[in-house]
């Protein structure tokens, strides 16, 4: 073998040795560790960006809106693009965004984490209006550093300038507005923050695995929507009481996705894009409540708290035949705008929360029975004990006397004495019957959290006045909310109804209704015919001779029954009332039933027909008005011109104008 | 070389082959441009189409602002503030200014079918054909 081989064979040897190293690498990058690599560059490319939807809208009866969300901006940082220019960037940011500069440079300074790497997300600050955002921009384009940029090395001039572009950033957010502020409070509640620290149930990969493509509810997102088992602790939204809390499913809606590529300067990729799936907004909860009359409700509810000085004031309008609640007020209340800044006690809800027991107007319970059963009639006779009676050992008083009264005066001077005869001629067991009949004892079913079933205590626990104690409203507790239903049920005709306070679901746009709720009602608890006799009896109430003089209406018959009730603590009664008034109008056809109760008045008196009979009567003259309702009493016309050469058009009702007379 | 060849090879066939691989070159060339302009034009139209898209989002942003800014503006509460501040002097009407028209109930018999067919037309349900 001749050299000029040898040199070749040498030559081969080391291109064979060479290329077959390389072979072998191309062979380990491609084959061996394929998986590994693959999934290394879909984490540095594919991102999975969540989708929040936007939460549903609180509406009123017409439309108008009582809750909404509106976009708005969490403000965020990245510490390590800032390097120590924190107290410029601080200075520069905290009278935008409202902050101490202190705690933003804090905030702003870079901060090892568990695993030994520097943190690259900080929250500066939520809910951040669009303007203040675009104002923040603004300034951090326009940053100075008092160098002179121009000279510096490349390296130091893109510090700089990713500084200003991409060191602060924003991510999408929603803040919810209530714009009535405080009205209608209880019933649409608020929303806040709670957390949740489930690590463990969140993949354990960046992006949903192929094949799946979903995102479970509770998956626990990241920043730039990448699932990860790393995040310790995440907050979200949700609605924490009222509607917002019931209706909360509803009102959330669920989450899109975006599943795509970015480049190096995170832009997306869209041909690159694998999946886009719209966020299902959430439904829009219209409710039965009318705003305009629950404003007029809280502005008399307001001049009934300056008048009377309670602790609190409450009041409902229902309508009977229905069960729909048209207004719900209590003062004093909160704006759910800032709940946090009220007193615990003005969040609670009074009307389904507070139980007492209720004084007269629970008589409306033993006479409707005693009515039904035909045990009486309305000018059934008893005999009042000239204000006071004794009996099983206790003396119960009339605050008038009486003698020889009917049924009917029963309840129009709210004889104490008079409905505990009726009580006990009905029986223990049938009373009994009827007040859990009448929805006593249990809870109402209303659409809001918090609601109390009250007291009824069974016939066997009755110590030996009760039978004649409690047809007087005293020995059971109920809410505001089950005596207006009671009160509603003779309105109605003798049908108790389930209190409706939502009436339909539709979507954002408004145009296709998701769920439709109809009036439910829940059983006949009276004949028509004692129904009919219980308002006969209620319609005296609010005469010169009744107790509720004060809610007498020139143009509409009323029907209702006062309440004064003794307040107990531990068995004992105090010298402090509630006060109460429930009407309907007009008595014969009901449209609205009003119930108004004040707990301690303290000025003015505190007998249910001084104090709470004006704020009804207030309530109703402007709630007839608003809902346009047509009186059952007709007014009296002007007499009208009897000038024959009048060529006037006359129109019943309608002031004829006068032409001014020619000298 | 042969005396033939070097006597009958005339300037077209002897460039012949050059002319092949600069064409052939140039196909290849032009695919490889042609290929990264095509590439180039999908990431501007990608990027293009990812601004419409923020644009359009944006968009949507303002016009639920002011959607809300109006439908907050209506309110009744601030519909009343507003004829206060303003003095307009309106408000709720009288009982003797309302006018109540009772309308009389209408019969089958009242309408006959011309008449009917003649009104507006019935609204089609979901289930007619």
């Amino acid at each position: 073998m001749n050299i000029q081989h040898k040199k070749l064979l040498v030559l081969a040897f080391l291109l064979v040795t060479g290329l077959g190293g390389l072979g072998f690498r191309l062979y380990d990058l491609q084959i061996l560790r394929h998986e590994e690599f693959r999934a290394s560059a879909e984490n540095n490319t594919q991102r999975v960006i969540v989708r929040e939807p936007l939460r549903g809208q609180i509406l009123d009866v017409r439309g108008n809106p009582l809750a909404t969300s509106i976009p708005v901006k969490v403000v965020c940082a990245d510490p390590t693009l800032i390097g120590d220019k924190q107290p410029i960037v601080a200075h520069a940011l905290a009278p935008i965004l409202e902050m101490n500069e202190r705690n933003l440079v804090e905030r702003l300074t870079p901060r090892i984490r568990a695993d030994g790497r520097t943190n690259r997300y900080v929250v500066l600050k939520r809910k951040v209006s669009l303007d203040d955002w675009a104002a923040v921009r603004g300034v951090m384009t326009n940053l100075t550093f008092g160098v002179d940029e121009s000279k510096l090395k490349k390296k130091d001039a893109n510090f700089y300038k990713y500084l200003r572009r991409s060191a602060v950033f924003s991510e999408e957010d929603q803040l919810r507005v209530y714009y009535n502020k405080n009205l209608a409070s209880h019933v649409i509640g608020y929303v806040g923050f709670m957390s949740k620290t489930n690590a463990t149930k969140v993949a354990s990969f960046a992006i949903p695995p192929k094949g799946t493509n979903f995102i479970p509810d509770d998956a626990v997102v990241g920043k730039n929507g990448v699932i990860s088992n790393q995040v310790e602790k995440v907050e979200f939204e949700t609605g924490l009481n009222g509607i917002e809390l019931m209706f909360n499913k509803q009102l959330t809606g669920a989450k899109g996705w975006r599943r795509t590529e970015m480049d190096s300067s995170r832009r997306e990729l869209f041909s690159y894009r694998d999946q886009d799936v719209q966020a299902h907004n959430g439904a829009n909860v219209v409710l039965t409540i009318d705003v305009g009359l629950q404003d007029i409700v809280e502005t008399e509810l307001a001049e009934g708290m300056r008048k009377n000085s309670p602790l609190s004031i409450s009041c409902m309008v229902v309508r009977p035949k229905t069960g729909e609640i048209l207004a719900m007020a209590s003062l004093p209340n909160f704006d759910p705008n800032c709940p946090g800044k009220s007193p615990v006690e003005c969040l609670k809800n009074r009307i389904i929360c507070n139980i007492a027991e209720p004084g007269s107007t629970f008589k409306i319970v033993p006479v409707s029975a005693a009515l039904n059963e035909h045990v009486v009639t309305l000018n059934t006779m008893f005999d009042c004990e000239n204000g006071a009676f004794f009996y099983n050992g206790k003396t119960l008083h009339d605050h008038d006397h009486h003698r020889l009264i009917s049924v009917q005066e029963i309840i129009k001077h709210s004889s104490n004495i008079g409905a505990a005869k009726v009580g006990i001629a009905l029986g223990a067991n049938m009373l009994y019957e009827y007040i859990r009949r009448f929805g006593f004892g249990r809870k109402t079913g209303i659409d809001l959290p918090g609601e109390v079933s009250g007291i009824v205590h069974p016939v066997k626990n009755w110590s030996g006045v009760s039978l004649a104690q409690i047809p007087m409203g005293q020995g059971v507790a109920a809410s505001p909310l089950q005596i207006m239903m009671a009160m509603c049920t003779i309105a109605n005709k003798g049908v108790l109804m389930r209190p409706m306070l939502v009436d339909r679901l539709v979507d954002q746009d408004g145009k296709t209704v998701l769920v439709k709720y109809s009036p439910q009602p829940v059983r006949r608890v009276i004949s028509e015919e004692a129904a009919r006799e219980m308002v006969q009896a209620l319609k005296t109430v609010p005469t010169k001779e009744g107790t509720a003089e004060s809610a007498h209406m020139d143009n509409f018959t009323v029907a209702g029954k006062t309440g004064t009730a003794q307040k107990n603590a531990n068995g004992v009664y105090l010298k402090k009332y509630f006060a109460s008034f429930i009407g309907f109008l007009p008595a014969d056809n009901p449209e609205i039933c009003i119930s108004v109760m004040l707990d301690e008045p303290r000025t003015n008196g505190y007998y249910g027909g001084k104090v709470a009979g004006p704020v009804f009567k207030a309530i109703a003259d402007r709630a007839v008005n608003y809902l346009n309702l047509k009186p059952d009493i007709q007014p009296e016309l002007e007499p009208e011109s009897t000038n024959s050469n009048s060529t006037l058009a006359t129109i019943p009702g309608i002031p004829v104008a006068r032409p001014n007379k020619k000298e | 070389m042969a005396r033939n060849r070097r006597n009958s090879d005339s300037d077209a066939a002897r460039l012949t082959p050059a002319l092949l691989a600069l064409l052939i070159c140039a196909c290849f060339v032009s695919a490889g441009v042609g290929y990264v302009w095509y590439k180039n034009q999908t990431a501007l139209l990608s990027r293009e189409i990812t601004k419409l898209e923020d644009q359009l989002k944006n968009l949507q942003t303002e016009n639920k602002l002011r959607r809300d800014s109006l439908a907050e503006k209506s309110l009744p509460v601030n519909l009343i503030k507003l004829v206060e501040e303003k003095n307009l002097g309106l408000g709720p009407p009288a009982l003797s200014q309302i006018v109540r028209i009772n309308e009389a109930p209408v019969t089958h018999s009242s309408v006959s079918n011309r008449e009917h067919s003649n009104a507006v037309p019935r609204l089609r349900k979901a289930n007619d054909r």
